[in-house]
């Protein structure tokens, strides 16, 4: 098959370089000529792994190439996926600028007829949108047939995500063109979930704003728990034995980020409000993250009376490990109060500093390991849990900080690992263990 | 093999007597009422259950379990007494430990050997530390007493083989002989034990159920929007349930849950999350939702009916789920008052649960309605203008989409379970309402008759 790719973001890159991968001939359509010209050289804008490989590979084997141009990118292509952002609007709904002008782009360019994949998450309803833009705009003898199939990736694990899924979800009012989606991504060898595209769009929303609630849920218990004197960590194994529930997703810690969750909660929500429908139960998932988000900077100022003057060692700044993604990441809201207490900030992460700089206040200092961040201390926050700060040695933090204190805001260790190291340790829903 | 009572004979304290009897234990249940023991001795339960007679009979006659009233020989020697009496909901939504507190006196006042003490019962998170403060308090023999909790997790209609076959066991223990007189009495279950804190243990047993009783609000809100925005909340179901981190079982949407469980257990932890200072969002929202969703068959009746007088509703299916003679918090103890007043001539069927309804609702004339029960599916369908599914009994399912097309004067059918497929109720011509779903309407009946290919969207 013959097919084009709008957009060369996360969703879009990873979707073009797998589907190329897989023997398809794709050409990506990116407006910004720059990104264009990196990404023809075989340099990949975002940090994902594995990904670079499959990028170098299938571009010189000639099953994959970039262009800026649109009559370049639509001649001849039979299917043509749409998978730019859809950002959250001031008033949580989607914002569709990107698919319109999309849109507007291929309906200028197509010369014959095609396939169009939505695999933006797009608010319920959206693909019937797309379709009714695309018969205003395309010269009559042009037809098109829409078809959703929101992508399941993971920041992270995006590539490997995309071969092993849990299942590709594809919905069509079309059956022929449902039919033919479903042999473009035969070769994925994935369970394929086929309805209708209201189902399809709905699918992706419910599944995201479930995990959220899954998160807000345990975030709950966890902070109960330390009212009560239970431990989380062994709730959460005790309950996520039930297979009805599951032990996935039940890690307490200091809530949910990233571009995924909190958008697609809020967008339900706005889907809801729409039709008249409200939805509490999904406000109160966000209501508990937007608390949760801040529940270190809390613990912390909770503990000192007067922060000013302090240092404090910022271990992690990504959403989550794996990636560089700053975007809604807890670190922002934390940094900020922890500045404003009068702390001096010493924040390390392994790949996400760049991007930080751009969204955290000029006045955190950043280090380039986690030893230099510890140096001197009054105390640690942990705020990503990444692997090389989980293995960092315990008995190093004594050996580096003023005061061995640690806030672990992702309870990155057991309560056993602790016992015995000599670190005061704060975590999230669990007692607290005091240094000696 | 251990010499094991057993306090109290509900659910809770005679499936697990009995289970413990099955792997080879001596066990004496207690029960105060002796109509009740005399009951229980001839191999008759008195709880619906299945395969629980069967191990009652095989174990009696084996000598392995007995029954009685006299709870100080039961007590005084065993190795372990376990407690399973109930904690009923109080009006404040908090639990009533007087049960406890009952056998716990007479715990301390009967034990002439040391004795391990296991709380199954559903209790507040710290109850435990108080019941073993309790009962070293009253204690008249110089004995060890520990407490250990030992949350149950069987599902009614289900319950034997929950227990036999659990997923996993939670013991909570503050002592190490503690732990191990629990480990040793389930080994020969050979099940996975998590062995935590006392604490963590009483928390697992609400978080989890609360967990599931989000999990049912959460797909029911779901369900309610995708009918406003012409989804297929089974399709998105489907497209949820690949994933491992969501799993595929409680994405049914429905009309609620019910029960002894989950409706007590939500409101309990909010209650303890308040006395912390604490408050419980989610669970919050789970309630409330809930709440919502019994009455939704009701509500989108009275938005399809102008009234209700002088029509004849068939009710199929009483109790909170099939499997069991429970109605406690069951959505057709709203749904039925409100039609009553509203002047329905109500025939109502379920398997099991009808005797106990009745106990609420005698037949006859009640409000400006009346009801009847039957004793099958067809005889309540028969010239009916409506019919209310509220329970997906198997004796329900078995209904036929033509049977409602054929017996029914109306076939208007409101089904809280989903249990038919949209095309088939087209076909066989009755209009249909389920959860989540297109409702099947009389354009679309139409349309199927005049069309080669059926479409019920």
């Amino acid at each position: 098959m013959k097919i084009a790719v709008i957009g060369t973001g996360y969703v879009g890159l990873v979707t073009g370089v797998t589907l190329s991968e897989i023997g398809h001939q794709v050409t990506c359509v990116d407006v910004d000529k720059e990104k264009v010209n990196t990404l023809n050289k075989g340099v990949s804008p975002i940090y994902e792994e594995g990904l670079t490989e499959l990028l170098e590979k299938n571009l010189e084997r000639g099953t994959l190439t970039f262009t800026a141009d649109y009559d370049e990118g639509m001649l001849g292509k039979d299917i043509i996926y749409l998978t730019v952002g859809t950002p959250q609007g001031k008033d949580g709904s989607a914002d569709l600028t990107y698919i319109d002008k999309a849109c507007d782009s291929i309906a200028a360019s197509l010369q014959q007829n095609a396939i169009i994949v939505t695999k933006s998450t797009v608010p319920v309803g959206t693909n019937s949108y797309i379709k009714s833009r695309f018969e205003e705009k395309l010269s009559s003898n042009i037809k098109v047939k829409i078809v959703s199939n929101p992508e399941f990736l993971r920041q992270g694990s995006a590539v490997y995500d995309t071969f092993n899924g849990d299942r590709i979800v594809i919905g069509s009012d079309n059956t022929e063109a449902l039919e033919t989606i479903a042999e473009v991504n035969a070769p994925f060898n994935l369970p394929i979930v086929k309805t209708d595209l209201r189902s399809a769009e709905m699918i992706k929303y419910a599944a995201n704003a479930f995990l959220a609630t899954k998160i807000s849920f345990i975030n709950e218990i966890a902070n109960l728990s330390e009212q009560v004197g239970a431990n989380v960590d062994l709730v959460a194994d005790g309950i996520g034995m039930d297979k009805r529930i599951g032990r996935a997703f039940l890690n307490a810690g200091a809530g949910f980020g990233g571009s995924c969750f909190p958008k697609d909660t809020n967008a339900l929500i706005s889907i809801g409000k729409e039709v008249d429908y409200t939805m509490p139960l999904l406000e109160s998932v966000i209501k508990v993250n937007d608390k949760q988000r801040s529940i270190i900077a809390d613990k912390v100022i909770a503990n000192y009376a007067d922060l000013s003057g302090k240092k404090i060692a910022v271990l992690g700044l990504a959403f989550k490990p794996n990636t560089d993604d700053m975007r809604d990441a807890p670190s922002i809201q934390i940094t900020e109060r922890l500045i404003e207490q009068g702390a001096n900030l010493y924040a390390y992460d392994p790949v996400a500093i760049e991007n930080a700089k751009k969204v955290l206040s000029g006045q955190v200092e950043y280090c380039s390991n986690i030893e230099s961040a510890l140096q001197n201390a009054d105390m640690a926050i942990i705020l990503t849990e990444w692997q090389e700060i989980k293995d960092f040695p315990l008995s190093a933090y004594k050996q580096y900080m003023k005061k061995p204190v640690l806030f672990d805001g992702r309870n990155c260790f057991t309560i056993e690992q602790i016992n015995g190291s000599g670190i005061e340790y704060h975590s999230i829903g669990r007692p607290v263990e005091k240094a000696n | 093999m251990h010499k094991i009572a057993v306090a109290g004979t509900g659910y809770v304290g005679l499936v697990a007597g009995a289970c413990f009897s099955e792997v080879g234990h001596n066990v004496t249940c207690v029960d105060i009422d002796e109509n009740k023991v005399k009951t229980m001795k001839q191999g008759i339960s008195p709880i619906y259950e299945e395969g629980l007679e069967e191990l009652m009979q095989k174990n009696y006659a084996a000598g392995r379990i007995d029954y009685t009233t006299d709870y100080q020989t039961a007590y005084k020697d065993a190795d372990a007494i376990f407690i399973g009496v109930g904690t009923p909901e109080q009006a404040d939504g908090s639990a009533n430990l007087s049960y406890i507190a009952t056998v716990a006196r007479q715990i301390a006042e009967s034990v002439e050997k040391d004795c391990l003490v296991v709380v199954k019962s559903t209790v507040p998170v710290g109850t435990n530390d108080k019941v073993e403060q309790f009962i070293n308090d009253f204690l008249v023999n110089d004995v060890r007493v520990e407490v250990a909790s030992n949350p149950e997790f069987l599902a009614q209609g289900s319950a034997v083989k929950d227990t036999l076959q659990a997923e996993r066991i939670i013991i909570g223990t503050e002592s190490k002989w503690a732990e191990d007189v629990l480990l040793g009495l389930y080994e020969p279950f050979n099940l996975p034990i998590v062995s935590v804190n006392r604490r963590s243990a009483e928390m697992i047993k609400y978080a989890s159920n609360d967990f599931l009783a989000l999990k049912i609000s959460y797909m029911n809100d779901i369900a309610n929007l995708c009918e406003l925005i012409g989804a297929d909340v089974q399709d998105v179901a489907r497209g949820m349930s690949f994933d491992d981190r969501i799993g595929s079982k409680f994405l049914n949407a429905g009309i609620g849950y019910g029960g002894s469980c989950f409706p007590k257990d939500t409101k309990a932890l909010e209650n303890i999350a308040k006395q912390n200072g604490y408050e419980l969002k989610t669970v919050k929202a789970a309630i409330d939702v809930n709440k919502e969703q019994k009455t939704l068959l009701y509500k989108k009746a009275s938005k399809r009916l102008i009234t209700f007088n002088g029509l004849k509703v068939a009710v199929l299916g009483l109790t909170f789920k099939p499997g069991t003679d429970d109605l406690r918090e069951a959505p057709s103890l709203e749904n039925v008052p409100l039609l009553l007043e509203q002047g329905a001539d109500i025939y109502a069927y379920d398997p099991v649960g009808a005797e106990n309804f009745a106990k609420v609702h005698p037949e006859g004339p009640k409000a400006k309605g009346s009801i009847t029960y039957v004793s099958n599916a067809e005889q309540a369908l028969k010239d009916a203008h409506v019919c209310f599914v509220f329970t997906e009994w198997g004796e329900v399912k078995a209904v036929t989409p033509e049977q409602y097309g054929e017996l029914m004067r109306t076939p208007l059918v409101f089904d809280g379970r989903n249990i038919y497929d949209l095309q088939e109720m087209a076909i066989a011509g009755v209009e249909y309402h389920s959860v989540g779903r297109n409702t099947v309407t009389k354009e679309d009946i139409k349309e199927t008759k005049n069309h080669a290919v059926p479409n019920a969207r």
